[in-house]
């Protein structure tokens, strides 16, 4: 019988690719042409069946003439080169294609068609019979391994089947090591009836143990013996040491039919280095004393998989109650976070848009969640004890610890990626868990999966798994803890408290149940904020557990809450805004200062929406509001200067966020802190001092402030200088009564701005204020060094402006002096000294203060100040009140090295950087760096280390101020 | 993490079969004492576990570190009987491991310092291994008579004093070491009246540093027993030469020795010279540890085959390196000898300067100077200047100086040993300079 030959165009619908070459090749073949269509590589298994056909054309034959079984080799062959490779060293095992399995074998039947590969070896057999009886039981796993995979790849719906063909997968496993055990103790050279007495039993764990094999994977054991009928126990093991070792080689040693897979007996205790095999005494000795966490989590997983069944069944039975028992045990929340670390590291950075198993949206993110539900509830739950994890995923939703639909979606999720595993794997029958990225290749995937029909089909769906899956761990792990603490409608969730704190104690919360008093006062009721709250809450859970100190994020999240939650905005972020609503978590549980600010000013959560309400706000537009606050309270002067203080919370929480969000850099926060210091001062002193009132006024700023270099948590140094204009005798009194009404005004309990005014001249012996004569006179006068490099920081910043420029005048004349003695630069050099000796308090460490300490502000400042007094005369750039401006000019003008002016730049940076990031932390001003470790890390994390970085900031604080010390007494004092 | 799970069920089982009754947790200060805290057996699990708490601040170089407790945790691979409390009540003892709180290495840890260097050098591929020449005296007793220090015998080198307290001495000591499963290469007399020489065979540097903190303890106590005194100051008496503990250093890489090379100069090869070239440059400024005693600078500076200067050479017993020769086939031996560090510095902070200046001088492919042929204190002063030979430090406070000026030291040390040692060291020095010396008074109060 003859046949047309078959048109491009129908080669084409069928899926070829290659039609010019496919038309040529198909000879006989084109009797069964319709077959591959349903190949997934219509032209290899063209190609394989010609090259098949080609050396064996006999076992060909009786195939070509049966449709069904030509069309199952198709299939196959299309689907796999690996086991088309087979089928050419193996023709006769074409015939294991014949007829179509019905249903897939059982775990006996296979065992039974294993066992007969290894039937009559003895003790006696040579090494070639050995062989021929490894090779045989080779051939049959891949009969059994083609079977399987036929089956599979002519079932309907390979998503449904896929639990299925991973537990025959499992089975066909346990069967090989069963057979080689058996060939092992056959073929052995103890004495027999030993032998017979050594009891050994092999433990399936990970995905073997589950009974969700891949195709191609290690198998996963541990050996477990004893000796049976008087044999003791030391001898059992050491017969069975050398019969697990024989089994092994069974399957993996290379030989004349290619090894299986690795068995890998590295999960046993001790790893590598421990015993191979080992009595169930031991093993539990073991657990008992040593093992950590993650080794438990293994055994949730272990089944007996070969060997002797009772034996296996009690080792399961005396481990798994170390596997339930371990969320109790310390470190529980350690060992969890490197699980869910294990889940995202070590993909190299070429595998990372392919990888099907790690990585956000992987297998194995799904394989973490579930088990670690399985850890925190299965301790008082022995129903969600299962080892599979689609099983464990039905239980924990049967029991309401997960929600039905979530359960039902997810289950779907992870066997389309289990099917596009197998179907990778199966190509070339290669352990790998990466998606091609060649388009053909992936066309192939898409046909052999029956999942999409093109490259960018699959590709679409693949990825839209993946979202579905990274949202899983908020979806299974965080929403249901509200159904704790609030009926929620849907999915039948039923999590006792009990449970629900089981939950959070394992995500670091340190105080599960008044964590759960907050989502429960957040999310109960009817209201449509609380109906909000509960859709929002499992993720900013999520985030908050991420943070340096969850329990406190959480408190003041519902402080917010409950201020914000009536405002149409609030809500409407969070849901809208995954951006604003993580920042808001990452400053919640970083900053007790922020945490304090937003009791006051819940309002400031709105900025987070918008990078641009981050950024400080102009000092032009902070100084228009003063006024126009001044103005609408009409000389209501308390309730206006506490509009101002109120303005000033605002800012400093605004600057607050910027800095812990990195919007901006310690030097713009030092401007902007000053500007809005000046904001205030200026609009609280057009309240008490008024034109024609007698006197000219004005603020100067000093220190810091002066420099512009304020930080969290800083005083605001000033001085006060007036000038007669008509007040006569009454001009003194008057600006005493200003200076008086400035700072009873400014005065804030919850955000103290302390105006310091010990720099003026005298200290504290001096008058609070002074006209601009008096300072004149006594600079002239006294011509104290230390009086004027106080003023080289000094900058009028509020107050009438002609008195303003003629104090600055007056100022320039002090601190840039034409000349600069030597005696007076010693005399610099010898107050610093004393300083040292004196300014740092009692016991406290000089390496770690951060404004007095070594290498640490004020060497800095210091140092800067020294080259100002001594040159800025003639290097008008040196003229500044900024250090870090002042710094630069020295280096520019070769006054101090680039490299030494880097090295104080570092050190001045680091040490502010600390003493803003220790306020925002502890909402406390302390100048310290810490020993304290948590709080210690808490910094290390403001300052944009990651976690567990307290040791490096340590370590980089004291190395830094340690160089510019070396830069300081060289260049300060001199010393060689 | 296997392998330790093993050698803790070995620790806590010998424990139980030898009725051990007291478990000493050893560490090691920042000035190289070796502290204890004794536990009872049934607390030692809880160790292995987590760590033993106790108060940092009573030990020196943690207390300006860390207000808060820190944690031992024993290293159950050092765990050895001790013999000498007997058989009537065993007592064991482990070094520890110390860490703060939250899990992370006591920065002021020396041992962590060492294990850190090593990292380091494991990062370029490189084991590190020693073998240290260790001298010491026996003296009557620790009381010093009016001729200074009493030395047990007045016996010149090699000499074997037979039955006498040296002898004695030496057998019941190397029985304990080896009890205690240190191996003991080779002893014998040295120089000076009542002065003995033992040295450990060869280990990597953690193992060798561990055994030297055994061995001081061993020869004290061994010494107790038999009535006399031992002491590892580095230069007892002036008339007789000082202490050193000349230390053999090598470089692994796998199981090839990265020293040999049978085409080099006395068969060292290219990164071997680059090692020495290393050890050479930084020799002056890693002295303040490897002699750190106001006293190591006495033994360093009068002669005796104390190297004062810092030269190279091959079978030079003035040199700070020497270069020895091996026998054919002994590739792996191949060493290099340095001899300039005393017998009682810290053996871990030694060990991890050492090796950070030879790893220097491979990173930065330092050149090796010529070699110093003749006796180096045999040349006058511009002699020596002319061949380019430069001095050691002369005095602890000279050495503290270039220690401070020193990246690699701070670097390898950690900012809060390196600030502790010179606090403590410059505390050293300003209360020995406070003294007035027989010295002072004998040649000048009478002429004054």
């Amino acid at each position: 019988m003859s046949r047309q030959p078959s048109t491009l165009t129908e080669l084409a619908r069928l899926g070829f690719a290659e039609l010019g070459a496919a038309r040529d090749a198909l000879g006989e073949w084109a009797e069964r042409i319709e077959a591959f269509g349903a190949a997934a590589d219509p032209d290899r298994a063209l190609r394989l069946l010609v090259r098949l056909q080609e050396q064996h054309p006999d076992a060909l034959r009786p195939v070509l003439a049966d449709p069904a079984w030509a069309a199952r080799l198709i299939v196959v062959l299309g689907a796999s080169e690996g086991l088309g490779d087979f089928l050419r060293r193996r023709p006769a095992e074409l015939a294991a294609l014949r007829e179509p399995l019905r249903t897939l074998p059982s775990a006996e039947q296979l065992r039974r068609y294993l066992a007969a590969a290894v039937e009559g070896s003895t003790a006696a057999a040579s090494p070639a019979q050995v062989e021929q009886a490894r090779t045989a039981l080779r051939v049959r796993y891949r009969r059994w391994l083609l079977r399987i995979a036929a089956w599979d790849l002519e079932h309907a719906d390979a998503v449904e089947a896929l639990p299925l063909v991973a537990a025959a997968l499992a089975d066909l496993a346990g069967a090989a090591l069963d057979a080689s055990l058996t060939l092992a103790r056959a073929v052995s050279t103890f004495p027999a009836e030993e032998v017979a007495r050594t009891r050994l039993s092999i433990i399936g764990m990970g995905k073997a143990g589950a009974r969700e094999l891949n195709y191609i994977s290690d198998v996963d054991v541990i050996y477990v013996a004893e000796g049976a009928d008087e044999l003791d126990n030391a001898r059992a093991v050491e017969i069975a040491t050398r019969l697990a070792a024989e089994t092994a080689r069974g399957i993996q040693e290379p030989g004349i039919e290619p090894p299986l897979w690795e068995v890998d007996a590295n999960l046993r205790p001790e790893g590598k280095d421990g015993a191979l095999v080992r009595t169930i005494d031991s093993h539990r000795a073991y657990y008992e004393r040593w093992a950590k966490s993650w080794e438990f989590q293994a055994l949730l997983k272990s089944r007996p998989l070969a060997g002797d069944a009772e034996l296996g069944e009690r080792y399961c039975e005396t481990v798994h109650p170390f596997v339930w028992a371990s969320s109790q045990r310390e470190g529980f929340v350690d060992s969890v976070q490197r699980m869910r670390e294990r889940v995202t590291e070590h993909i190299p950075a070429d595998e990372v848009d392919v990888q099907l198993k790690l990585g956000p949206g992987g297998l194995r993110d799904v394989e973490f969640t579930i088990q670690l539900l399985q850890l925190v509830h299965g301790h008082s739950d022995d129903r969600v004890r299962q080892r599979d994890t689609l099983g464990a995923l039905a239980a924990l939703a049967q029991h309401g610890y997960i929600g039905r639909e979530e359960a039902a979606s997810f289950s779907r999720d992870y066997r389309l990626l289990r099917v596009i595993e197998h179907r990778v794997q199966l190509d070339r029958m290669t352990r790998t868990h990466l998606m091609p990225r060649d388009v053909d290749r992936l066309r192939v995937l898409a046909r052999a999966t029956g999942l999409a029909t093109t490259a960018d089909e699959l590709t679409e769906r693949w990825q839209q798994t993946k979202i579905a899956v990274r949202s899983l761990h908020e979806k299974l792990f965080y929403r249901p803890l509200l159904s704790a603490v609030a009926a929620l409608p849907d999915a039948g969730l039923a999590l006792t408290s009990g449970q629900a704190e089981d939950r959070l104690a394992a995500i670091g919360f340190t105080d599960p149940k008044g964590a759960l008093r907050h989502i429960a006062a957040l999310t109960s009721g009817v209201s449509r904020r609380a109906q909000i709250q509960r859709t929002l809450l499992p993720v900013i859970l999520q985030w908050l557990a991420q943070g340096a100190d969850p329990d406190y994020g959480l408190l003041v999240f519902r402080r917010l809450s409950d201020d914000l939650g009536e405002t149409h905005w609030f809500l409407r972020m969070l849901r809208d805004s995954s951006g604003a609503a993580q920042r808001l978590t990452n400053v919640l549980t970083a900053s007790r200062y922020v945490g304090g600010l937003f009791e006051r000013i819940p309002e400031g959560a709105a900025w987070l929406e918008n990078e641009e309400e981050l950024r400080p706000r102009p000092l032009a537009a902070l100084l228009d509001e003063s006024r126009a606050t001044v103005d609408r309270y009409e000389g209501d002067i308390d309730a206006a200067a506490k509009a101002l203080r109120t303005a000033r919370r605002r800012e400093v929480l605004r600057l607050a966020l910027a800095g812990i969000l990195d919007v901006i850099t310690v030097d713009e926060l030092g401007r902007a802190l000053s500007d809005v210091n000046t904001a205030v001062l200026t609009g609280v002193l057009s309240l008490v001092h008024r034109y024609g009132d007698g006197i000219e006024f004005a603020i100067v700023a000093m220190g810091r402030y002066g420099g512009a270099e304020l930080g969290f948590g800083s005083d605001a140094d000033v001085m006060y200088v007036y000038r007669d204009a008509g007040a006569g005798e009454h001009a003194q009194p008057r600006a005493e009564h200003i200076v008086h009404e400035l700072k009873r005004l400014t005065e804030d309990l919850r955000l103290p701005l302390d105006l310091d005014i010990d720099l003026r001249p005298e200290g504290r012996n001096g008058a609070i204020v002074r006209s601009l004569d008096s300072y004149r006179a006594y600079y002239e006068r006294w011509s104290l060094t230390w009086e004027a490099q106080a003023l080289l920081r000094a900058r009028a910043v509020a107050g009438d402006g002609s008195l303003m420029t003629d104090f600055t005048a007056l100022a320039d004349t002090v601190r840039y002096p034409d000349a600069f003695p030597e005696a007076d630069a010693r005399e610099v050099r010898r107050i610093k000294a004393r300083v040292e000796a004196e300014r740092l308090p009692q016991a406290a460490d000089p390496a770690r203060h951060l404004k007095l300490g070594r290498g640490s502000l004020s060497d800095v400042e210091w140092f800067v100040q020294l080259l100002q007094l001594q040159h800025a005369a003639t290097v008008p750039a040196l003229a500044t009140t900024s250090t870090l401006d002042a710094l630069t000019a020295a280096a520019d003008a070769e006054l101090v090295l680039p490299v030494d002016a880097e090295r104080l730049r570092a050190a001045w940076l680091i040490a502010s950087r600390a003493r803003s990031a220790l306020t925002l932390w502890s909402a406390k001003t302390a100048d310290v760096l810490p020993v304290d470790r948590p709080q210690l890390e808490g910094l290390a994390r403001l300052m944009g280390y990651p976690a567990g970085g307290a040791s490096r900031l340590e370590e980089d604080y004291l190395r830094t101020t340690r160089l510019a010390r070396q830069v300081f007494e060289r260049g300060f004092y001199g010393t060689p | 993490m296997g392998g330790m799970d093993k050698q803790r069920d070995f620790v806590l089982r010998t424990i139980e079969e030898r009725g051990v009754k007291f478990v000493r947790l050893w560490f090691t200060d920042v000035v190289g004492t070796l502290k204890m805290v004794a536990v009872a057996p049934a607390e030692v699990e809880g160790a292995f576990a987590e760590g033993l708490g106790f108060d940092g601040s009573a030990i020196e170089g943690f207390s300006r570190a860390y207000e808060a407790d820190v944690l031992a945790h024993p290293d159950p691979t050092t765990f050895q009987i001790l013999p000498w409390r007997g058989e009537v009540d065993p007592t064991a003892r482990m070094f520890c491991d110390i860490t703060t709180p939250d899990g992370q290495p006591a920065a002021a840890d020396p041992r962590h310092v060492l294990k850190r260097t090593l990292a380091k050098a494991a990062d370029r591929g490189f084991t590190f291994y020693t073998h240290p020449e260790i001298e010491f005296y026996l003296l009557k007793s620790s009381k010093v008579g009016p001729k200074g220090p009493q030395p047990v015998d007045a016996a010149g080198y090699f000499d074997n004093v037979p039955g006498g307290t040296a002898h004695d001495f030496r057998r019941r000591a190397v029985r304990m070491l080896e009890d205690l499963g240190i191996s003991v290469e080779f002893s014998h007399h040295e120089a000076g009246p009542g002065q003995n020489e033992i040295d450990l065979r060869y280990a990597d540097a953690l193992t060798t540093a561990d055994n030297i903190m055994t061995f001081r303890t061993v020869v004290k106590e061994v010494a107790i027993e038999q009535g006399v005194y031992a002491t590892f100051m580095p230069k007892p008496m002036a008339a007789h030469p000082g202490s050193g503990m000349h230390t053999h250093l090598s470089l692994f890489e796998g199981d090839t020795n990265a020293f040999f090379d049978p085409a080099g100069q006395y068969q060292l090869s290219k990164i071997g010279r680059q090692f020495v070239a290393g050890l050479l440059t930084h020799a002056p400024e890693i002295t303040a540890i490897t002699n750190q005693f106001v006293n190591s600078y006495k033994r360093l500076w009068t002669g005796d085959e104390a190297p004062s200067y810092v030269t190279w050479g091959h079978n030079n017993r003035s040199a700070l390196v020497r270069v020895p020769l091996y026998k054919p086939g002994k590739g792996q031996s191949a060493r290099v000898e340095y001899r300039g560090m005393d017998s009682a510095a810290n053996p871990y902070l030694a060990f991890s300067l050492l090796l950070a200046a030879g790893l220097k001088g491979i990173e930065e492919g330092y050149e090796l100077p010529p070699e110093a042929e003749n006796t180096v204190w045999e040349l006058s002063e511009s002699e020596r200047r002319a061949l380019g030979y430069k001095p050691l430090p002369s005095s602890l406070d000279r050495a503290l100086g270039l220690m401070e000026d020193s990246e690699l030291v701070a670097d390898t040390l950690g900012e809060q040993v390196f600030n502790y040692v010179l606090l403590n060291k410059r505390r050293e020095w300003a209360a020995y300079r406070a003294q007035v010396t027989p010295y002072e008074l004998e040649s000048n109060l009478e002429i004054l």
